[in-house]
């Protein structure tokens, strides 16, 4: 597999020439770094460099050290190790402000910018506005505003409230305000997370620019098709470590998922499983929604179904839909040959479906609550002692959630833990663990390895299995496009709000399912 | 033999050191309450610390106590309710204005008065549900807008005028005057009050799904937890919980007065919920929380006044100890993230 095979670089970068960096100069070079937290190494004596007029992609699995990368180079953390030198030359950079100073600026994903304030004001945040006779001189305050954006040239009206941007121009806002602060490497952290395959070009469309002129990118990303559409050289960190530099040469898909995933992880093997397709428990039909139309499969008792699809491609709202969390417009569900009508979430639990969704911390986890709280909440109806006044019957939830926690393997004090002192991993099989309780013979689990170390990603890959053997019908979605081939018997790929195609067995690969979520088609 | 300090921060501390931040989180307000009682009994050891000063404490802050526990349960679902100082002479009022009225004078009849008092209290807390559940408007914009409908309603139907202790039967006064077993009734309604609502709030599944939209409202939808239906509940209690403080004020004075009853305990009520929420269980409100923060205000009040020292100096200290039971409770959170 080369670059070439990646369908999501659909030609047009090729018409534009390379940007050429100047190799000889490294703008940011990174040296022997090294950063200790109580427990764990974060970073272990990784060096590369980042040349001047470079688009340089920071790969790696979440908990690989991306993050703490960047904060140790803008001065949110101050490294335990090692050096970080700006034009061959080391500097010390203990605060954002030195980071600024140095020429540094980055860009985060959630770009902080003021949503009910003007693009002028936003690209003064934090500065001093100009004044006329002790007031606030706004024509000169859009002036500079204007000259900005000329500078890397957008064209958004300066007067335009953040609010009313697509997700591109936020971060072409946020990149505007780094260069205007005369930053010559600009960090973007997954700027790309929530915008549209067209909205990505336009942003990449607008970086070229930029590199020309000189800037340098370090481009964090999770999308492994964006960076060979876009990079030109890409370094990839591994349990701290560096994994490997490569550059437009020897750039290979295979390559680089090795350094990512590395040759002994866990994740390599794909899990040879059986199962039957007989006993339909599900049956979808034309099920449609705002974002997705005309739905249709079974999931079978025992079957792993995957649901794929870049952001926007009805896949999320596949799931949501399901779960009744949005109402569907158009179709229905039959639950073991009967119908059923899902207005809500609870709805759905009580035709026995469960749900696992994305975002753990914001959707799932009870907060400065115990584990037992969390694991018993959606079943606490069966540990009552009577129907009117609704006591919980203490000693059968205690028993219910240990027995939950055991199987799960939570790692926790005890049942009455708070959940927030767990680790993300046990955290989500206590999320996981909770719907074993309720009956629930349909899984839908939206991520469930989101966040989580690589052991624990295994245990939760053990226990979807195990469930399934024991003939529940799941229906899987991730960010990480390899799962699907780790997890599904068979995946459905969207596009554009419609089933794009099916994959089954050994056609589930991850180019495979680009090729589909990017509207394209497979060789026959 | 020396060793290089980079080697030893990687070392596991196999002792970890007493946590005073968690310590003082959890136990901080009782602590400052023992304190405080101590200082007072040292203080004035022939006044402060007698079980009839003690008892007075209770009855002081019982009406205090009620609004704070109704004002408990609708802030652990996340819900403020501005609305139960109004609610509270709301139900001072009313109590007073029907038994007037309707000249009752047997006891079954007054608990009847009362008791359809308090419900159109909570029906008026459900309509404050209703209108935040099912039109998503801000809690505490909407129940501010309640208060003064209520205000307003109590002033036009009153006329201005206070029902005054004649024209109240004494079955109705008895309830804020009388005692039993040398306990005021108010302190027992409290302690009942109390009760009830612990259980409630910790040992019902009701209680726990209020607990969880609280914690975190997405994650409950998910968990098939309709957020509408307990805000409906926890304003109808906060209401009814406010009015039956109000109600209790009225029977204790022996007068129904229109205006001026409830906002003396508004803001006391959320600075008691408020330390409450710093008090053994930090972050979280809870009824037990709740009391503390309650004594902790009728010890200030009572000690000072005991002590002879000027009522300025309540607000200073009531204040300074809200204060810092936020800056212990933060440090906990500070440090967690």
């Amino acid at each position: 597999m080369t670059a070439q095979d990646i369908p999501a670089a659909s030609g047009s970068d090729a018409a534009i020439p390379a940007p050429g960096p100047d190799s000889a100069r490294e703008v940011l070079t990174i040296k022997g770094l090294t950063k200790q937290f109580p427990g764990t190494l974060a970073l272990d004596d990784v060096s590369f460099g980042v040349r001047q007029g470079e688009i340089h992609a920071l790969l790696g699995e979440n908990g690989a050290g991306k993050s703490t990368l960047i904060k140790c180079i803008c001065g949110a953390y101050s490294a335990t190790g090692g050096d970080v030198l700006i034009e061959g030359k080391p500097v010390q950079i203990t605060s954002p402000a030195d980071a600024g100073a140095a020429g540094i600026a980055v860009v985060h994903q959630h770009m902080n910018l003021v949503p009910t304030m003007s693009v002028a004001e936003n690209l003064h945040l934090g500065e001093k506005l100009p004044r006329r006779a002790g007031l606030l001189n706004w024509s000169e305050v859009h002036r500079r505003a204007r000259q900005v954006l000329d500078r890397v040239g957008v064209d958004i009206p300066t007067t335009a409230l953040i609010s009313e941007l697509r997700p591109e121009q936020h971060a072409m806002i946020s990149i505007a305000r780094a260069v205007s602060a005369e930053a010559r490497i600009i960090i973007l952290d997954e700027p790309t997370n929530a915008l549209l395959p067209h909205e990505v070009e336009r942003l990449f469309d607008q970086m070229r620019v930029l590199t020309r002129k000189g800037h340098s990118f370090l481009y964090v990303s999770h999308r492994l098709s964006e960076v060979f559409q876009i990079a030109d050289r890409a370094t990839v960190l591994r349990d701290g470590r560096l994994s490997g530099t490569f550059d437009r040469s020897n750039m290979t898909h295979a390559g680089i998922v090795g350094a990512i995933v590395g040759r002994d992880g866990a994740l390599a093997e794909r899990r040879v499983r059986s199962h039957s397709t007989d006993g339909t428990l599900m049956r979808v039909q034309d099920l449609s929604g705002r974002r997705a139309d005309g739905i249709s499969f079974d999931l079978a008792a025992g079957e792993i179904v995957g649901i794929a699809g870049l952001p926007g491609s009805g896949a999320d709202e596949t799931m949501n839909l399901l779960f009744g969390r949005r109402r569907s417009t158009r179709g229905g569900i039959e639950i073991d040959g009967k119908p059923v009508r899902l207005r809500d979430p609870g709805d759905a639990i009580a035709a026995g479906i469960a749900y696992v969704p994305r975002n753990r911390l914001a959707e799932a986890v009870f907060h400065a609550d115990s584990v037992r709280a969390n694991v018993t909440l959606p079943s606490l109806a069966k540990y009552l002692r009577e129907p009117i006044l609704r006591l919980v019957h203490r000693g059968r939830e205690d028993e219910a959630a240990r027995e939950v926690t055991e199987r799960m393997r939570v790692r926790m004090p005890g049942i009455e833990a708070s959940i927030d002192d767990l680790s993300g991993g046990n955290q989500q099989k206590v999320v996981l663990g909770r719907w074993l309780s309720t009956g629930a013979n349909i899984f839908l689990l939206n991520s469930p390895t989101a966040a989580v170390d690589v052991g624990a990603k295994k245990e939760i890959y053990d226990l979807i299995d195990e469930l399934a053997r024991e003939g529940k019908g799941i229906v899987f979605a991730s960010t990480e496009l390899e799962e699907y081939a780790l997890v599904c018997d068979r995946v459905f790929v969207f596009a554009a709000g419609r089933v794009a195609g099916e994959l089954r067995g050994e056609d589930v690969t991850e180019p495979n399912i680009m090729t589909l979520a990017a509207g394209g088609a497979l060789a026959a | 033999m020396t060793a290089t300090t980079s080697d030893n921060s990687a070392d596991p501390q196999p002792r970890p050191s007493f946590d005073w931040i968690t310590f003082l989180s959890r136990w901080g307000t009782l602590i400052s309450l023992g304190l405080l009682i101590i200082l007072f009994s040292i203080g004035r050891p022939e006044v402060f610390m007698t079980l009839r000063n003690m008892l007075n404490i209770l009855n002081q802050v019982s009406i205090l106590g009620m609004i704070a526990f109704g004002l408990t349960i609708c802030l652990v679902v996340g819900l403020f309710d501005l609305s139960i100082g109004a609610m509270a002479t709301f139900g001072g009022y009313f109590a007073a204005r029907f038994l007037m009225e309707l000249n009752v004078e047997n006891g079954f009849a007054v608990v009847i008065v009362i008791l359809v008092v308090l419900a159109l209290a909570a029906l008026i807390g459900m309509i404050n549900g209703a209108l935040i559940a099912y039109l998503g408007i801000s809690a505490i914009v909407e129940t501010l807008a309640m208060s003064f409908v209520a205000t307003g309603i109590i002033l036009g139907i009153s006329g201005g005028r206070t029902v005054y202790a004649t024209e109240i039967p004494e079955a109705f006064t008895i309830i804020g005057q009388g005692k039993i077993a040398g306990i005021p009734n108010p302190v027992l309604i409290l302690l009942l009050l109390g009760f009830v609502l612990w259980v409630f709030l910790e040992h019902t599944q009701t209680g726990r799904n209020m607990y969880a939209l609280g914690g975190n409202r997405e994650a409950s939808r998910l968990s098939g937890i309709s957020f509408s239906r307990y805000a409906l509940i926890a304003m109808a209690i906060s209401g009814a919980c406010a009015a039956l403080g109000g109600l209790v004020a009225g029977a204790n004075l022996g007068a129904g007065r229109p205006q001026g009853v409830g906002d003396v305990y508004l803001l006391n009520a959320f600075v008691a919920v408020f330390i409450g929420a710093s008090t053994m269980k930090p972050g979280k409100f809870h009824i037990l929380g709740t009391a503390v923060g309650v004594l902790l205000i009728g010890v200030i009040n009572n000690g000072l006044s005991v002590m002879g020292v000027q009522t300025f100096w309540q607000y200073i200290v009531q204040g300074g100890i809200l204060i810092l039971a936020l800056i212990s409770a933060s440090l906990n959170s500070v440090r967690r993230s």
